[in-house]
């Protein structure tokens, strides 16, 4: 059985329906990502797990035991704010040791606990800093620590590193998803960032106006999107209507068909090619974005624009807008989109 | 050209400032000086108006009555703003323009007009109020409310309460101790400058304490009134010292609120 079990959960504030009839299951010690756009009810759904808004139908059980009707200081959860939420009258060594306090920890036993989780997001040293003495990272890091010492049985993480700088988002992330392997820790992330969502989870729940659109491994949401706006919003798609695709590849499909930009080829002389690749189209180049490592082409086929991400090789440099190319598509590649 | 229209600024301000000062020094002279006739400088200083003004029992007991009426009006408005400040904020956000309006009320009438309003209304009632400190403590109660909503609400919106009480619940805390462990502490400079500027506005008022009490609970600014008629020296003395613990009381209230001592 699965450690958590989210049973039709249905909430909305006054006639505004925020989600109707969500389930799903976690696994104890996944790394769960609710990715979504902002107002697609992700938030809601998480401060419904903590127990911070009222469900108005549906159950949470975790393991085994039903909590829907727990207050969230019954719920053994932790949860980090996209504002750090830190209290600003307590030292670092005091925020973290302030759910101890509460749970009238031993002091001894409080102070080594302290200690082990202060050393744990590399803070030591900092103990008797207040918050606002500490950098955006670190502020986020006492915070997670505080939640860690509780050693919950679930971590919330509510976008907790879109208020930090490119930088630090990288370091942290990377820090979060080490720690959370270390304590095998189940955790339910928060964020509206599909990279961010990619690299940290186990698997992503992909939410939009209410539901949760698909959910599986970053890879296979991101190879086989289920609908239209998955295909929007995990990538740089490209959505072909289907009777483009029926004109250039003789294929027939009963929706739209999406296309990864990096799936498209430049057709190179005197190379054999497999059967699931497509002939060769014909394509003019309109501009250029350089990404880095990647060129972002805007290409037009017959009538068709199409976004095509070429890696930036010498032998492709910048092409100039007016450019021809010989571009090829890989047929297996061609993912049906329902609307 | 800074500079020029830096000093031009500065002499504008200090003259503005002496302009203001030369009364309040004239008056401080003058209750320094033993006899200020005809001549253009007092003939010769003195303690003994402050010396008389302290040892007057009737000063001393205003001064206290004035304190207790203050002091207690002031504790009952925080007791009571505070965890409806904290229910507006943390429960219904969206209220906060309704109380700014409704917090501005008292102000809207002139005390003039709402202490006879008073006067009329407690005429009847079963129980006497008029001429006792209580009604004074009523009053300054209201009165305190705005200055206290004003400055304590910029403390809530200055910490994020949801998110801050939302954290300490999570970390086991209920929601009386969430209050006391992590808001109250941070609003502490609010309420310090609330409490030392509405009580040095509270000292001040004379209009309610004549009117719905008069001599019957002699507050200071009440017995200053009374003392109109005794030596311009005197009460120039009282005035001096009123201004003294006004200055005091405010100079504490924009330090907390500027945050220097928290």
């Amino acid at each position: 059985m699965s450690y958590v079990q989210v049973k039709q959960l249905s909430k909305s504030f006054g006639k505004q329906r925020v989600f109707d009839a969500i389930d799903f299951t976690i696994d104890q010690g996944e790394f769960i990502t609710l990715l979504g756009p902002s107002g697609c009810g992700k938030s809601t759904l998480l401060r419904c797990l903590a127990g911070l808004n009222p469900v108005d139908q549906g159950q949470i059980w975790v393991d085994g035991e039903n909590i829907t009707d727990l207050s969230p200081q019954e719920r053994e959860m932790g949860m980090v704010f996209q504002s750090y939420a830190l209290f600003p009258n307590m030292t670092v060594a005091e925020n973290i040791g302030f759910g101890l306090k509460m749970k009238s920890t031993p002091a001894a036993q409080a102070r080594s606990l302290i200690q082990r989780f202060v050393e744990l997001v590399e803070l030591k040293g900092k103990e008797d800093r207040y918050p606002h003495q500490l950098s955006g990272g670190q502020c986020q890091r006492v915070a997670l620590a505080r939640a860690l010492v509780m050693q919950p049985r679930i971590l919330l993480l509510d976008e907790p590193l879109s208020a930090l700088d490119a930088k630090i988002r990288k370091s942290l992330r990377q820090q979060i998803r080490d720690i959370q392997t270390e304590l095998n820790l189940t955790t339910v992330f928060v964020t509206h960032d599909q990279e961010e969502a990619m690299l940290m989870s186990d698997r992503i729940f992909l939410m939009h106006q209410g539901e949760i659109v698909q959910q599986g491994s970053p890879e296979s949401i991101y190879t086989q999107p289920a609908n239209e706006f998955v295909a929007g919003f995990m990538g740089h798609y490209n959505l072909l209507d289907k009777q483009v695709v029926k004109a250039l590849f003789d294929l027939d499909s009963p929706h739209k068909v999406a296309v990864r930009p990096e799936s498209i080829y430049v057709k190179e002389e005197g190379r054999q090619y497999e059967a699931h690749i497509s002939s060769p189209k014909t394509a003019h180049v309109l501009n250029h974005q350089l990404l880095g490592n990647v060129i972002r082409y805007k290409v037009q086929i017959e009538q068709q624009e199409m976004t095509v991400d070429l890696l930036n090789r010498s032998s492709e440099r910048l092409l100039p807008a007016g450019s021809r190319l010989e571009l090829l598509f890989n047929l297996n590649e061609m993912q049906p989109v329902s609307p | 050209m800074q500079n020029v229209n830096l000093m031009a600024h500065r002499i504008t301000v200090y003259s503005i400032i002496a302009l203001l000062a030369l009364p309040i020094m004239a008056t401080f002279v003058y209750s320094l000086s033993s006899h200020w006739g005809a001549s253009i400088l007092p003939d010769g200083f003195t303690f003994k108006w402050y010396a008389e003004l302290f040892s007057d029992s009737r000063f001393i007991a205003a001064f206290g009555r004035s304190l207790f009426v203050c002091v207690l009006a002031l504790v009952l408005a925080m007791l009571l703003m505070l965890p409806t400040i904290f229910v507006v904020f943390y429960y219904f956000p969206q209220y906060d323009k309704v109380m700014n309006i409704l917090i501005l009320l008292p102000f809207a009438v002139p005390p003039v007009v709402s202490s006879v309003g008073l006067l009329q209304f407690y005429a009847d009632s079963p129980f006497t109020m008029l001429g006792t400190p209580w009604i004074l403590i009523g009053t300054y109660f209201t009165i305190a409310l705005p200055f206290i909503y004003r400055a304590v609400s910029n403390s809530f919106i200055a910490i994020n309460v949801k998110d801050l009480v939302d954290a300490a619940h999570l970390l086991g805390a209920s929601t009386p101790k969430a209050f006391l462990f992590v808001i109250l502490p941070n609003l502490k400079k609010g309420i310090m400058a609330s409490m030392f500027l509405s009580f040095s506005f509270l000292l001040g008022e004379f209009v309610f304490a004549n009117i719905l009490v008069g001599t019957r609970y002699e507050t200071l600014q009440v017995y200053l009134y009374n003392m109109r008629q005794t030596s311009g020296h005197f009460t120039s003395a009282l005035v001096m010292t009123y201004f003294a613990f006004i200055f005091l009381c405010t100079w504490l209230g924009s330090r907390f609120s500027k945050g220097n001592l928290s």
